[in-house]
């Protein structure tokens, strides 16, 4: 029902509404309360001030006022409205759609309803509703361009090319004249409908359509990229060609070009005879510029034999004369070839043992140079020989000593010791080397950071924290941490995670890498504003990308990363509960009577850290809300080492946040594969569980965990203790076929066993899997690791790999002792091995 | 993009409007949005609003070409089947279902396979 108001209440409304928009929340509280004092049921003034206590963070009044005015009048559309406003605050878009939904059946034109509406239909991807809104909204005010672009966008996205072309060009027809130049909703708009026509997949009339409009567009470098795009997809190879050279005369170091450009020309890398033409036509372009790098270096990618070595040979005099810090770096991606590796040693190691001729190619003498020639030299070899695919580190070390004894004060020196220490797995003189590099320079940031990275693989999280803080806004909420938080400092919150599950703290680990999912949750929130704002600006096409990368957010290596490490924690939590409680897992050693009565005593000294905890917080809170020292205000972190996050109930389930999104978008993950195998393996979902088996086999079929894992799961379906249902069954029987069903997994271990006997990882797997059959082989699979550790190959991860899996077989410290002794023989700096 | 916005206008996460009720509301609302779009050069002089209105009207809901599905019987046991077994949710369980002549083994190894 509706409820009139009189006039003067009538007045207080509308500035109730003023006050809303311009935020003056305060007297649109006043305003509010002055209306209800005489009409206390009316549902839209109630709505209202919902509206306002809601954005003064009062969200459960918000909800329970809103409640009521719409009891009080649910025909108000200003009731649904705002209820639908506080369900979309909340993130709860489903309930949002339908509140506005109702909003609408009452007030079917209202424009702010509508945008509303639409907007949260693009956001959760439905595009259907949002074409019919959008349609809506090109009604109401056809007069807008961008509503009309609006409407075209959501039949793009939907994938009705036809139709979203459609939409852009009646529009275009009604206009008298063409807009100026200057109008760049025009030229985008113009622009974005050529994007459309060539996804429709007719390039041909794409480019025609580029042709006309292109002397109006104002993103030239966009235009002359689709031009040669599409004439190279026409196979107009000529102009093509003719295009990238223009578009290489614009930007000569951009590689793209150049590649696209190898096309035009019909020149194949991988063709001898096409080699010499390259070589041609990269010399001309290094011959148009002195300075230009991407000629010069990308032809050492095809060049073999001698023409490599004279290329590659003047290139790095080149770059060593000038000194340039970053030449090994740029160079080290040809180490993939070994003759190409050999090549590069040689020569650098002649340029060092040379020095008459100070190495410069053109034998100029210059003291000055010939110094900086010799640094730059010793500095690439320490590199080289730092490198994972030529390490020597007996001689990097050699190389590093001899630039410090010239110059112990260089940043990048210091920063390639510790670096050469952390390669011989000492990370705790990496953090010292580094911590030196650091102070040498403290207003250096890059040092900085890696100071900070290094110090966390050496487990000090508080130091690295502190370096942190040297460069964060410390009067942030939360301090440096807080900070870092807030400006999503992914690669420290990983770091930090992983330094705690080395040290077994699981809630902080945990804690961290929730963060990370935070975090991409937040970027996925974000867009929300721009499905308005880029329509308001023109800027489609750049919208359009973002709306597609935001479909595969998930699958950054960041996101990743964090997960798996997520889903281990989880994991150890499913067969571990007592995991969260840290002073517990100590206790199994200890008999039941004495673990009872110490298991008491620690639950009344945690009782009584709580109770003092939270008295400490009431305190806290009384005093200020949470205020950072710059005024701002943030929810305070109830759980800030992670503690209740691994009280969860359902480790499980809550794994599963972060399993789905690796399954689903990074599905060529084989890591993200062997997690997902044991989570769904432990909750009986033994065909998705097949599934991960499945995909890691098609990633790398010989990996030793899916060899692990294939005859675990020929076990766990073999001894069930309730049957699959009838289709499951036939489904496993079809498709899991290795090891058969009747293998004997002993037999088939030992194949493997032998297939594999010069690798270090799939030795390992192959014991384990043994030890599983039979847990009696338990001294022999000891014996037999330890022997892992005489391979030649053998690196100091596989090795700490082999540490964990004699921990999985709970063998006695003296057997560990054992092995660690031996490893730490083989790598006397390795931290990981000592006691 | 480097046009100042007037400072009632806050970019990015503003509030949403506020719903407005009376005819004078709207107006008011109307005109801060008309405002708004000068600002962006949204509505123009030159706007012919005949021709607006008229091609429109051409616009009309073309026929949607009724993609021509199989008609697959799908039977609701092997949906729940899925759904239970695969964690799709109900409407992809049918989607797989009938992509697989409503077969719940076949469809199921299809699931798994790829």
């Amino acid at each position: 029902m509706p409820q009139p108001l009189p006039s003067k209440e009538q007045t207080l409304f509308r500035s109730l509404v003023k006050h809303y928009e311009g935020k003056q929340y305060k007297k649109g509280l006043k305003a509010a309360e002055q209306i209800l004092r005489k009409h206390p049921n009316h549902g839209d003034t109630q709505a209202m001030k919902a509206l306002i206590l809601n954005s003064q963070n009062q969200g459960d009044e918000a909800f329970t006022l809103c409640k009521l005015a719409l009891k009080n009048d649910m025909k108000s559309h200003i009731c649904w409205h705002v209820y639908g406003l506080l369900w979309r605050s909340v993130k709860n878009y489903e309930e949002a759609i339908k509140a506005y939904k109702f909003a609408l059946r009452i007030e079917p034109n209202s424009l702010n309803i509508l945008r509303d509406l639409a907007l949260l239909q693009c956001q959760i991807r439905d595009y259907e509703g949002y074409i019919e809104s959008r349609r809506k909204m090109m009604q109401e005010r056809p007069q807008l361009r961008q509503n009309w672009t609006a409407l075209a966008v959501a039949y793009h996205l939907a994938g009705n090319f036809a139709e979203a072309e459609n939409i852009l060009k009646t529009y275009e027809e009604t206009l008298k004249q063409t807009p100026p130049k200057t109008d760049l909703e025009h030229s985008e708009a113009t622009l974005y409908k050529n994007t459309i026509i060539a996804e429709s997949g007719d390039t041909e009339r794409a480019l025609k359509h580029l042709d006309e409009v292109v002397r109006n567009s104002l993103d030239r470098t966009a235009a002359l990229e689709l031009r040669a795009k599409y004439l190279l997809k026409l196979g107009r190879s000529q102009e093509a060609e003719k295009a990238y050279r223009t578009l290489l005369d614009r930007n000569s170091e951009y590689r793209a070009y150049f590649d696209e450009l190898e096309k035009t020309l019909g020149l194949s890398r991988s063709n001898a005879a096409d080699i010499e033409k390259l070589k041609e036509l990269y010399e001309s372009y290094a011959n148009k510029n002195e300075r230009n790098d991407a000629a010069r270096r990308i032809p050492l990618d095809f060049l073999k034999g001698d023409a490599f070595k004279t290329a590659v040979d003047q290139y790095l005099r080149r770059k060593l004369n000038k000194g340039v810090p970053s030449t090994f770096p740029n160079i080290k991606s040809l180490y993939r070839d070994p003759e190409k590796k050999a090549v590069i040693e040689e020569l650098v190691l002649g340029y060092a043992s040379d020095k008459q001729t100070n190495g410069s190619a053109q034998g100029e003498v210059n003291g000055d140079t010939s110094d900086r020639f010799e640094q730059s030299v010793l500095y690439f070899l320490a590199q080289h020989y730092n490198y994972v695919r030529s390490r020597d580190l007996k001689k990097a070390n050699e190389y590093i000593d001899r630039l410090l004894e010239k110059d112990p004060k260089s940043v990048d020196y210091n920063q390639t010791k510790a670096r050469i220490y952390k390669h011989a797995g000492d990370v705790q003189k990496a953090s010292e080397t580094i911590n030196h590099a650091r102070e040498l320079d403290e207003r250096d940031r890059y040092i900085n950071t890696k100071c900070a990275k290094y110090q966390l693989r050496n487990n000090e999280n508080e130091n690295a924290l502190n370096t942190m803080s040297k460069f964060t806004r410390n009067e942030t909420v939360g301090g440096p941490l807080g900070d870092l938080h807030d400006m999503q400092c992914m690669w420290y919150l990983i770091e930090d995670g992983e330094a705690y599950v080395r040290q077994q703290k699981w809630g902080l680990a945990l804690k961290r890498f929730t963060a990370i999912a935070d975090i991409f949750d937040v970027w996925h929130e974000d867009q929300f504003d721009f499905h308005s704002f880029s329509l308001r600006k023109g800027q489609i096409r750049a919208y359009i990308d973002m709306v597609r990368w935001e479909d595969h957010l998930r699958d950054h290596p960041f996101f990743t990363r964090a997960a798996v490490q997520a889903v281990k924690i989880y994991l150890k939590l499913a067969d571990n509960p007592r995991l969260s409680n840290a002073d517990q897992t100590d206790l199994d050693k200890l008999d039941p009577v004495e673990r009872k009565k110490a298991e008491k005593k620690a639950k009344k000294e945690r009782e009584k850290a709580e109770k003092a905890e939270a008295e400490k917080k009431a305190a806290a809170a009384a005093k200020a809300t949470a205020k950072g020292d710059d005024g701002e205000t943030k929810k305070e972190d109830t759980d800030p080492s992670g503690e209740k996050l691994l009280q969860t109930k359902e480790p499980l389930e809550a794994a599963l946040r972060f399993l789905r999104p690796m399954l689903e978008l990074s599905p060529l993950n084989l890591e993200a594969q062997i997690v997902g195998f044991e989570v769904h393996l432990k909750r009986e979902k033994y065909l998705l569980a097949l599934k991960c088996l499945q995909s890691a086999q098609e990633i790398e079929p010989e990996n030793p965990k899916l060899h692990e894992q294939s005859v675990r799961f020929r076990q766990a379906i073999s001894k069930l203790s309730e049957p699959l249902p009838s289709q499951v069954s036939q489904v496993i029987k079809e498709s899991f076929t290795t090891p058969s069903t009747d293998a004997d997994l002993e037999a088939f271990n030992n194949d493997f066993l032998e297939k594999h006997s010069q690798s270090a990882s799939h030795l390992q797997s192959a014991y384990n899997v043994r030890y599983l059959l039979d847990n009696s082989s338990k001294s022999q699979n000891e014996e037999d690791l330890k022997k892992i550790l005489d391979l030649s190959d053998v690196t100091i991860e596989q090795a700490e790999a082999g540490l964990a899996l004699l921990s999985e077989w709970k063998s006695d410290e003296e057997v560990k002792d054992d092995y660690r002794a031996k490893a730490a023989s083989r790598w006397s700096g390795a931290t990981v091995f000592k006691k | 993009m480097a046009e100042p916005q007037p400072s009632s206008i806050s970019e990015g996460a503003a509030d949403p409007h506020a719903p407005t009720g009376t005819a004078e509301d709207r107006k008011a609302a109307a005109a801060l949005e008309s405002l708004d779009a000068q600002e962006d050069g949204g509505e123009k002089k030159d706007v012919d609003n005949k021709a607006l209105d008229k091609a429109m009207k051409g616009l009309n809901v073309k026929d949607k070409k009724g993609e021509e599905k199989k008609i697959v019987k799908v039977e609701a046991a092997d949906v729940a089947l899925l759904v239970a077994e695969l964690e799709l949710s109900k409407q992809k369980a049918t989607e797989l279902l009938r992509g697989n002549d409503g077969d719940a083994v076949k469809a199921m190894a299809a699931f798994v396979t790829t």
